[in-house]
């Protein structure tokens, strides 16, 4: 039997790059990372996440009200040491301000159309 | 920033409608800003496990960025006594530093508040109110948040006293 497509749609699947160990939710919004903290309506780059020199993740958006109001101290709200950001492993450029938090997207599935 | 109260809430209310450990309830929570809990306390002889107490939380725009209010609340039907409890005043104000801005983290929420506070009574050994109750219950004109707080308790588990 021969078939030949005529068309076909790529699907692609995008997923934060966290530490193993790491949370799936922001604990201070209660989302998941995959989804957008409260105040965003799409999520990906535009509601960065941020990962903790402590390990612990959170979207940018929510860690950094929580830094800014008094009562943090500027620790980090789940073991309440001094959050500071990881330093990414890979040189990032100047305009991005989250080096770490970096979308890996897959592979488009399904490349060009075939024969069998 | 209101998004991110009613967002969060809606969730935890979605969650506690659901399951919630023993001796927790929810009694109402007609909206996103004011929620009762009742709490019942088991294995504490001052807290007989029949008598229930009342809690009101109530949210600012900023949760959980911002600590709930909480306070007990007395009613006479259903009976609801505000708890006998060194860091209780009678008025149902509660010295407790989580729900002050020293001791709270955003990643607390209603559930893990009620623990607490449970856990509190259950582990409370003295059928008493803290020193200068009625002092206190008599001139106290502020916000539980407003007030100023000593806690004595270097690990800051509980605490107690007020700095007039």
């Amino acid at each position: 039997m021969k078939v030949t497509y005529t068309s076909y749609t790529a699907v692609a699947e995008w997923k934060w790059d966290l530490p193993a160990e790491a949370d799936d939710t922001c604990g201070i919004c209660r989302v998941q990372f995959e989804g957008t903290c409260a105040k965003c309506k799409y999520p990906g780059e535009d509601c960065p996440i941020i990962i903790g020199a402590c390990t612990h993740c959170f979207h940018m958006h929510c860690i950094s009200d929580w830094i800014a109001s008094e009562a943090s101290q500027g620790k980090c709200p789940m073991c309440r040491q001094v959050f500071k950001e990881k330093i990414a492993n890979a040189p990032a450029s100047p305009q991005v301000r989250t080096p770490e938090a970096r979308v890996t997207r897959a592979q488009a599935a399904g490349s060009a159309g075939a024969t069998g | 920033m209101a998004g991110m109260s009613s967002k969060r809430l809606q969730k935890e209310l979605s969650k506690i409608q659901g399951t919630l450990p023993p001796g927790i309830t929810l009694v109402s929570a007609p909206d996103l800003r004011e929620w009762t809990m009742d709490i019942s306390i088991i294995d504490n002889p001052i807290y007989p496990p029949h008598e229930t107490y009342r809690m009101r939380f109530s949210f600012s725009p900023s949760y959980p960025i911002e600590a709930p209010e909480v306070v007990f609340v007395a009613c006479t039907s259903p009976e609801r006594k505000i708890p006998l409890h060194p860091h209780i005043y009678s008025n149902g104000i509660i010295c407790l530093d989580l729900l002050d801005s020293q001791g709270w983290s955003p990643v607390h929420n209603v559930e893990s508040v009620c623990i607490s506070i449970q856990s509190m009574l259950a582990g409370n050994s003295k059928a008493e109110r803290p020193p200068g109750d009625a002092e206190f219950v008599r001139s106290n004109r502020q916000r539980p948040r407003d007030i100023n707080f000593l806690y004595h308790d270097p690990k800051r588990a509980f605490a107690g006293g007020i700095v007039f």
